[in-house]
C-alpha cells in the first residue's frame, strides 16, 4: 500500500471519531469507546507500522529543526506524522468531551472547543482549558457547582 | 488442588490466579503482534528470502504460547507462581522475553539480522547477551518441571504427573542441545539453498538441512509429552507410567535424529 492510499483511508476514520464526539450527549459511552479507544488505537497501529517499516531508512532525526524537516521529506514518515496528529487530536477531543461531561460543562459550549481541537489541536486544548478555568473560578467565587 | 480432568474445558480464569506475570505478558505480546501484522502488510522488504516481519511474528506467537503453557501448568504447584521466589524469577524471565522480542523486532525494522549478526561490535555483543537471555527464559520450563516433579499433591494420575514434569524438564534440556548446536553455526542452514523452497509458516528449508527443526521439536516437548501422558492415563492406565517413559525416550531419539539429519544437510520434509 502506498502512503497516498493510506492517507486517504485515515482521514475518514478520524472524521468518524469526531462525529461521535459531536453527538456524544446522545451516546456518551459509545462516543468514548470509539473516539478515546477504538479509532486512536487503530490509527496508532498504523502509525507504529509506518515507523517500524520506514524509520531505519529515513533521513534526518529529532535533534535539529533541519533534521526534523528532512525527516518529513520522506512520504511514509510524513504520513506517520499526520496519523500521529489525527490519533492524538482525536484522543484529546474525547478527553475534552469526557471531562466536560464529568464537570457539568454544557455540550454546546464544548463544541466550539472541539472545532479548533480538530483543526489546530493545541488551540482547541487551550480554548477548553480556558473554559474550564471559568467554571473553576465561578465555583470558587460563588461556592456553587454548575 | 483440583484437577482439570473433571471438565473437558479447563478454567482459563485460573491462569491469572496461578501465574499472573506470565499470563499478562503472554497476552501483552500477543496484542503487540497486531502492529507487527500491520507492518508486515505494508512492508515489501525481504530478508534472507523471507518477508522481514515473518520472524518477529513467529517469535511473538511462539513466546506467547510458551507463556500461556507455563501459566496453565502452574496450577499444579501448591501456590502457583505466586510465592515471592516465583514472582522474582517470573519477572526476570519476563524481562528476558521482552528483550528478545525487542531485539528480533528491532533488527527486522532496520532490515538486518538478529541471530548470527556479527556485522558490528554492538550486534555481536547483543547476539551473545540474547543467547544468555534465551537460556534464562527456557529455564522457566526446567524450574516449573522440577517443582511439579516434587509436588506430591497435584491430584493428577501418576503417569500424567510424570509426563508433565518430564515434558517441561526435557523442553529445557533438549532445547539447550538443539539451540546450542544451532548457535554454534554461522546460520540455520546446513548446505546452500538454491531455490529457497520452504515449508509455509514454519519456514523450514525443503532442500537443505535446517537446524531450526530440532529446536522446534525439542521446545515442544512440554506439549507433546503431557499430551501423550494424558492419552496413556486415559486409555491404558495400567501401563501408563511405562508408556510415558518410553514416549520420553522416543522423543529424545526423535530430536537427536532430526538434529543429525539436519547436520548431514538433509531437509526434514523435502
Amino acid at each position: 500500500m502506498t502512503p497516498d492510499l493510506l492517507f486517504q483511508l485515515t482521514s475518514p476514520l478520524a472524521l468518524l471519531g469526531w462525529a461521535t464526539l459531536v453527538f456524544a450527549p446522545l451516546a456518551p459511552r459509545f462516543a468514548d469507546l470509539v473516539a478515546a479507544a477504538l479509532i486512536p488505537a487503530l490509527l496508532s497501529v498504523g502509525y507504529v507500522a509506518l515507523i517500524l517499516v520506514n524509520w531505519g531508512s529515513a533521513p534526518g532525526g529529532f535533534d535539529t529543526l533541519a533534521n526534523v524537516m528532512a525527516l518529513f521529506t520522506e512520504p511514509a514518515i510524513a504520513l506517520a506524522g499526520w496519523v500521529h496528529y489525527l490519533a492524538f487530536d482525536l484522543f484529546v477531543g474525547a478527553w475534552i468531551t469526557r471531562t466536560a461531561r464529568a464537570q457539568g460543562i454544557p455540550h454546546w459550549l464544548v463544541l466550539p472547543c472541539l472545532v479548533p481541537t480538530f483543526l489546530f489541536g493545541p488551540a482547541g486544548f487551550l480554548a477548553f482549558t480556558a473554559l474550564r478555568a471559568t467554571y473553576a473560578a465561578q465555583a470558587r467565587m460563588t461556592g456553587a457547582r454548575p | 488442588m483440583t484437577t482439570s480432568l473433571a471438565s473437558p474445558f479447563p478454567d482459563l480464569r485460573r491462569l491469572w490466579a496461578d501465574a499472573p506475570t506470565f499470563t499478562r505478558l503472554g497476552l501483552f505480546i500477543a496484542l503487540a503482534a497486531i502492529p507487527l501484522l500491520a507492518a508486515a502488510a505494508i512492508d515489501p522488504r525481504i530478508f534472507l528470502h523471507a518477508p522481514v516481519w515473518q520472524k518477529p511474528l513467529q517469535f511473538h506467537l511462539a513466546l506467547s504460547v510458551y507463556l500461556f503453557t507455563l501459566a496453565f501448568f502452574a496450577r499444579y504447584l501448591p501456590h502457583g507462581m505466586t510465592t515471592p521466589r516465583w514472582r522474582i524469577f517470573a519477572a526476570i524471565v519476563a524481562f528476558c522475553i521482552l528483550a528478545e522480542l525487542l531485539w528480533v523486532g528491532g533488527a527486522a525494522s532496520f532490515g538486518t539480522a538478529s541471530h548470527f549478526n556479527t556485522s558490528q561490535p554492538i550486534m555481536t555483543a547483543l547476539y551473545g547477551l540474547m543467547g544468555i537471555f534465551a537460556v534464562i527464559l527456557t529455564s522457566a520450563s526446567l524450574a516449573l518441571g522440577i517443582a511439579i516433579w516434587r509436588n506430591p499433591h497435584t491430584g493428577l494420575p501418576p503417569a500424567l504427573h510424570l509426563s508433565l514434569a518430564l515434558g517441561l524438564i526435557l523442553t529445557f534440556v533438549l532445547t539447550l542441545i538443539a539451540a546450542g548446536t544451532l548457535s554454534s553455526m554461522t546460520g540455520h542452514h546446513i548446505g546452500t539453498p538454491i531455490t529457497h523452497s520452504a515449508l509455509p509458516i514454519l519456514g523450514w528449508s525443503r532442500e537443505v538441512g535446517d537446524l531450526r527443526v530440532a529446536h522446534f521439536i525439542a521446545t515442544h516437548a512440554l506439549h507433546v509429552l503431557p499430551a501423550a501422558g494424558l492419552i496413556a492415563a486415559t486409555i491404558a492406565p495400567r501401563v501408563a507410567t511405562f508408556t510415558v517413559w518410553a514416549a520420553s525416550g522416543a522423543y529424545c531419539l526423535f530430536v537427536a535424529l532430526t538434529l543429525a539429519r539436519a547436520l548431514q544437510g538433509q531437509p526434514f520434509l523435502p
